[in-house]
């Protein structure tokens, strides 16, 4: 096992012929946190491939679904002197991420984590809406149940998994659990609601009139 | 080490569970048990409600001034409001006893008020608040303390802004 | 005439469930298990029974609510996920703990590796009915139950940490407390450890038993005592070191075997271990605050990872942050999550009788696993 090579991002890009961002930072006990986003997730076997050969151990992988970012305020706009309509202003583009994939609230970021030795290296592959991914569990046997958690939590395909079954969640809930969901404290009448303090308050009053 | 000797040792030595409530046992002083609060010290700033995990803690208004509540069913005992509290108005006892009946389960509620006053300076209605603290630079005394006491929020800053301009 | 030998129909397997509500497991795990004879063919496992969805909750509270929510994960690592949230959310921030705090917050985690690994290590002797030792460890173990409590005022959530810093302090007194509570407990650990060394008893028990192979261990990616008892000595505390550890000596242990008796052997160590890094951190105390007193720390939006040793193993955590004053997502990974398919190696060609044992052997924790 060795820590991340100094020429790991040039390394990376030889494979991911489609580019990825790179960043990195170390702190101050010698410890390199590193994130690679790719801008195709078809290249993320190759990049997982290499880091196989890197000795790299797969620690965790985390999908979410980030939201749309907040839209900008539009300026007003000025009226022409007789009153007419203003001019029809032109579709706002929707923000993408690197590599062109449309932040609208819908696209999925999944992130795996690899440890080489201390140091981690976040490898981020986003994947739009009705989209799918090639499983990395014939590469590292850790993959096997983060896939399948992300396959329950959200709307994402994993390609080619060995074992697609649910890990966590009934097989009888609905998928794409994150997505939409009731917190099990509201169903089970736990949460602190205002029902919950009126019959404090009613109590009390009863207590100490 | 043979284990004869060690369940040897062990006998020899007798029981080691407290015969609580047949005879005494020992609560830790630092134990994180039952919350109280002291409606004279508070200050009126919910950071007590607005930390804690569980959202165990109410400030509600009551016709009489500020009601707080905190029910501990609800509360998970972690301390984070007595640790986020800038006047340690509330604080956890280390008093665990608080078994109780199911009848008395709305009960299980540490209640206080933090009662209304009239500002002595424009005579509105108004919380009797501690004066706020933390920030205050130079600190307040206890004179400028029991000053501010009896009056309502506008007041006190205009107060601040006096002491202020006179340094 | 003599009659033809039919051929009797015997199935190959039978399917025994383990679980999910059993004797030998605290918590809810379903376990199917191929059995020939007495012997273990292959084991499946069905988990989920105690999902609650804490990463959904984590992204529905501010953070910090969600210090105090990532400890109720699970109560035997309550020191470790606190704390990796928090370097977490501090990396974000840029917040720089001060001096103490670091030592501070070591030694809370090293004591509560104390009570943990003693934890796993009684319950190993009760499952092979050794009801007297496991009584005995356990009651050493409430030593270091006494700490928690005295020192921080619970006995499994310690509430120790804070975004910043840490939420307790030692003062001469408590100081003094701990240090007689070390003494008592250190020489205990010590015959626990030569006990667990030369009894008859545990040694049929547990010696061969369970065995993960170097090789294996490295393909399913197992860290923690698991993987040091392979021969993979991998800890965080070297590789990534964080809080006060640089400045601490921790010792480095693996043992070659691979089987409950290392793995047994290996977290005794560790306790034993850790009641010196908690004298050695008492020693170097530096004076100063004990956190940064932020009642509302300032979280940019941005993302950051951060690991610790739990006392089961490397406990990495992703937080991501927007603007908003809840955390966009919180993942963590935790130590026990690659054991379960380790169990698959363990489990191979093991008794039936054996199965509780190995299945303790990686100190499950299943809420751990589950969130």
């Amino acid at each position: 096992m060795t820590r991340l090579p100094k020429d790991l991002e040039a390394r990376l890009s030889a494979v991911a012929p489609s580019g990825i961002a790179w960043q990195a930072a170390t702190d101050a006990n010698g410890v390199t946190t590193a994130w690679a986003e790719l801008a195709d997730r078809n290249d993320l076997v190759p990049v997982a491939t290499l880091l196989k050969e890197l000795g790299a151990r797969l620690s965790m992988t985390t999908a979410s679904q980030p939201p749309a970012p907040p839209e900008e305020d539009e300026e007003e706009e000025e009226e022409t002197e007789d009153g007419a309509e203003p001019a029809e202003k032109p579709e706002k583009p929707v923000p993408t991420s690197f590599g062109g994939t449309p932040l609208d609230g819908t696209a999925y970021h999944l992130a795996y984590h690899f440890d080489l030795d201390g140091d981690t290296l976040t490898v981020v592959a986003w994947v739009p809406q009705g989209g799918d991914i090639a499983s990395l569990t014939p590469l590292y046997r850790t993959a096997d149940w983060g896939e399948r958690e992300m396959m329950e939590l959200y709307a994402v395909v994993v390609r080619d998994h060995p074992d697609p079954r649910r890990l966590f969640i009934d097989p009888a809930i609905e998928p794409a659990v994150f997505e939409r969901l009731i917190p099990y404290s509201t169903l089970v009448n736990a949460a602190s609601t205002k029902g919950l303090w009126d019959k404090i308050a009613k109590v009390r009053k009863e207590v100490a009139p | 080490m043979n284990v004869l000797t060690l369940f040897a040792r062990n006998l020899l030595r007798g029981p080691v569970t407290d015969p609580y409530p047949f005879g005494p046992t020992v609560t830790q002083k630092r134990f994180r048990g039952r919350i109280e609060f002291d409606a004279a010290s508070c200050e009126g700033c919910k950071l007590c409600e607005r930390v804690c995990p569980s959202g165990a803690i109410k400030f509600s208004k009551d016709p009489n001034g500020l009601a707080f509540d905190c029910w501990h069913a609800t509360c998970v005992f972690c301390g984070t409001c007595a640790f986020y509290c800038p006047t340690g108005s509330i604080r956890q006892t280390n008093d665990w006893s608080l078994a109780h009946v199911a009848a008395d389960k709305y009960r299980m509620v540490e209640h206080g008020l933090i009662p209304n006053q009239t500002c002595v300076e424009c005579g509105a209605t108004t919380l009797d608040t501690a004066p706020m603290q933390s920030g205050v630079k130079p600190p307040l005394t206890a004179e400028d303390v029991a000053t501010l006491r009896p009056l309502c929020p506008k007041c006190r800053a205009k107060f601040m802004k006096n002491r202020k301009a006179k340094k | 005439m003599t009659t033809p030998d039919l051929p009797v129909s015997v199935p190959e397997t039978y399917t025994i469930p383990v679980g999910p509500l059993h004797v030998a497991l605290e918590e809810p795990m379903y376990f199917k298990i191929d059995v020939r004879g007495e012997t273990v063919n292959a084991v499946d496992i069905n988990a989920g029974h105690v999902h609650r969805g804490i990463e959904y909750l984590a992204t529905h509270r501010s953070i910090t609510q969600t210090v105090v929510l990532t400890e109720r994960i699970c109560s035997l690592c309550s020191a470790s996920h606190p704390e990796s949230f928090a370097m977490a959310a501090e990396t974000i921030g840029a917040i720089e703990v001060p001096e103490r705090a670091k030592f501070l917050r070591v030694i809370a985690a090293e004591v509560k590796r104390i009570a943990s690994n003693l934890f796993n290590v009684a319950i190993l002797a009760h499952l092979t009915g050794f009801e007297t030792l496991f009584m005995h460890v356990m009651q050493v173990r409430e030593i270091a139950q006494d700490i928690k409590e005295g020192v921080f005022g619970n006995r499994m959530d310690l509430g120790a940490i804070c975004i910043g810093g840490v939420r307790y302090d030692l003062d001469d007194e408590i100081i003094a407390e701990l240090r007689d509570r070390l003494d008592r407990i250190a020489p205990l650990i010590d015959e626990v450890i030569d006990t667990y060394r030369t009894n008859g008893t545990i040694l049929r028990r547990t010696r061969g038993v369970g065995v993960l192979t170097r090789e294996d261990a490295i393909a399913c990616g197992v860290v923690g005592p698991v993987a040091r008892a392979s021969g993979v000595v991998y800890d965080v505390r070297h590789a990534a070191p964080y809080a006060a550890y640089p400045e601490l000596e921790v010792a480095a242990r693996g043992l070659p075997d691979g089987d409950v008796w290392s793995r047994a052997m290996i977290r005794l160590h560790e306790a034993r271990d850790a009641v010196d890094i908690v004298r050695q951190a008492l020693a170097k105390l530096p004076e100063g605050p004990s956190n940064l007193g932020l009642e509302r720390p300032d979280i940019p939006p941005g993302q950051a990872m951060a690991k610790v040793e739990a006392p089961r193993g490397e406990l990495v955590y992703y937080l991501k942050t927007n603007d908003g004053s809840s955390p966009e997502r919180v993942k963590w990974r935790v130590p026990t999550f690659m054991n379960w398919d380790a169990l698959r190696f363990m489990l191979a060609d093991a008794k039936v009788a054996d199965i509780a044992i190995v299945v303790n052997s990686i100190d499950p924790c299943i809420s751990c696993t589950e969130r």
